[in-house]
């Protein structure tokens, strides 16, 4: 169970995050949507303990941020979706570069991911996308309670996209809680069980994946006009009327 | 007979001293070195090319005003290193910030904070204020002025700065990468930063306080060892550093009192020429991403 109460971010005078409340149960997969900007990765960051915040985060009661480097890797784990390559580093390196992994845990995930054959490559000689890769597998290699990927889905093709969503649900079903930051609606709505919809650092939505999301939630959002199609369980966002103007389909 | 052997046992010891110096002052510019290419995460991080060396150099050299014999001086002269060195960095750090703190913003403001000291340390000897023959012997770069106390202080920086480092080991891999996975583990990579960087100027600036400015160690170990282990996990590529660095300063020192016998150069020149061409492999092995 994460719990957040009366979360208040600040950069210098800037308040990315103001008032959010949320509680989330654990087992399910929540999806973190908003605009640019809206504070996504603020959020995420600060349940991670990562930056200063006023109001309390727990995750099973315990405050994360008040936790040692040892005890805290066993609760929450931040998986971003890029870093800076101008390290002299390998993608082995990358991938023990933190507390707590296990290696039979990361053998498998490298296994799964397709990373065998890029070990030993600088981090700056693979693509943005294999660089993603070996950023979920080096997340996935920790036990924790919670995972949050910030931007997920940003850089990898389609066939990795549904196999981290797959895998993020089986883990969901063994009790973990993960939250998934992103700006691809299509593939991550159809995972999530939960939806929290962020604009200028408010929540804007929160609840059920099928019962929060709406035309008027992503007009409200982004400001576009898109369509909901919900078929056979399956959702997709559809800008149909903005393409159609755009590129004079029609 | 008697004097014969007491003469022996000068040489012996006054070579084992220079020995023993020689992979001390190794292990203390690779380990500064080190400590940099994680802070920065620039390649080229170096205590002798961003500036390090030249503050504690032209601090050393003011203290040359004081008498010689003043027993002060062996605390005075590390103590007016390390605040040299410390303050050279910052002023690099600085300058690099203002300038968008890229590595190559980061390389040019520790040149031009280094030269600019450099030319500073110079100019007394010129205008003979202090021995001008003691300063420029020592400012040289030379492991000749080994003796107990020279040692005895550059071992107790030197396992200082090992128990520190050592306790971080795993977080600075963390700082290796990026800011965030510092974060992730509860540490203030800036506090971390400023803490690291601090034991890089002690390490530097005590070995610069007793032998002078002995370039490219820095550069070159923790870049050898890196490639000897094919990895860059910062929990080995530091001690096999150390290893590289002291061999090559040990190396580098024999062939400097051995190739133009019975000329005994400074060790530094011996270095530099080996230095430069390394510095030269890796400018053109990071040529990939030194642009973007």
């Amino acid at each position: 169970m994460l719990v957040v109460k009366n979360l208040e971010v600040f950069y210098g005078n800037f308040k990315a995050i103001s008032n959010v409340n949320l509680e989330l149960r654990s087992g399910s997969l929540v999806a973190v949507i908003g605009p640019n900007g809206a504070g996504k990765s603020t959020l995420l960051k600060a349940i991670a303990g990562m930056l200063s915040y006023n109001g309390t985060i727990t995750i099973e009661d315990v405050e994360v941020r008040e936790l040692s480097p040892w005890e805290r890797v066993k609760y929450v784990t931040y998986v971003p979706a890029t870093i800076a390559t101008t390290v002299d580093i390998t993608i082995g390196d990358l991938l023990l570069s933190t507390e707590g992994v296990d290696l039979g845990l990361l053998e498998n995930y490298v296994r799964m991911f397709d990373l065998g054959s890029l070990l030993n490559r600088k981090i700056w000689e693979v693509s943005t996308g294999e660089l993603e890769r070996a950023l979920i597998v080096r997340g996935l290699s920790r036990f924790s309670k919670v995972y949050l990927f910030d931007e997920l889905l940003s850089h990898i093709d389609l066939r990795y996209q549904i196999r981290v969503l797959k895998h993020l649900r089986t883990l969901v079903s063994a009790g973990r809680l993960v939250l998934v930051a992103s700006n691809q609606l299509s593939p991550l709505l159809n995972f999530t069980d939960y939806v929290v919809a962020i604009k200028a650092g408010k929540l804007l939505a929160a609840g059920r994946t099928v019962e929060v999301i709406c035309n008027e939630l992503l007009k409200e959002l982004y400001g576009v006009k898109a369509e909901i199609v919900k078929h056979r369980n399956i959702i997709d966002v559809v800008p149909i009327d903005e393409v159609k103007t755009e590129l004079n389909l029609s | 007979m008697l004097k014969g052997i007491y003469f022996a046992a000068g040489i012996c010891r006054f070579r084992l001293f220079r020995m023993i110096a020689a992979l001390l002052v190794g292990s203390l510019l690779s380990t500064s070195g080190f400590l940099i290419q994680v802070c920065t995460r620039n390649p080229l991080g170096d205590p002798y090319l961003l500036g390090i060396s030249s503050g504690a150099l032209f601090a050393v050299t003011l203290t040359f005003a004081f008498p010689p014999q003043s027993p002060l001086i062996f605390v005075f002269r590390p103590l007016a290193a390390f605040i040299g060195g410390f303050l050279a960095y910052t002023l690099t750090h600085a300058i690099a910030m203002k300038a968008g703190y890229t590595p190559t913003s980061i390389v040019l403001s520790g040149v031009a904070v280094g030269t600019t000291l450099y030319s500073l340390s110079l100019l007394p000897q010129y205008l003979i204020l202090f021995d001008i023959h003691k300063v420029f012997a020592w400012s040289m770069g030379s492991l000749t002025g080994a003796g107990p106390i020279e040692l005895l202080t550059c071992l107790a920086i030197l396992v200082i700065a090992f128990l520190i480092v050592h306790n971080y080991l795993p977080i600075l891999n963390a700082l290796n990468v990026s800011d965030d996975f510092v974060r992730e583990l509860g540490y203030d990579p800036l506090k971390l930063r400023r803490i690291m960087t601090g034991l890089a100027a002690l390490t530097a600036s005590i070995s610069v306080a007793w032998f002078g400015i002995i370039g490219f160690i820095g550069l070159a170990a923790p870049h050898i060892a890196r490639r000897l282990l094919g990895s860059g996990d910062v929990r080995y590529v530091l001690p096999t550093s150390l290893i590289t660095g002291s061999v090559l300063l040990l190396l580098s020192d024999t062939a400097a009192k051995t190739l133009f016998l019975p000329l005994d150069m400074p060790v530094n020149i011996i270095v530099s020429a080996i230095g430069g061409p390394t510095l030269a492999i890796v400018l053109v092995r990071m040529r990939k991403y030194a642009g973007s």
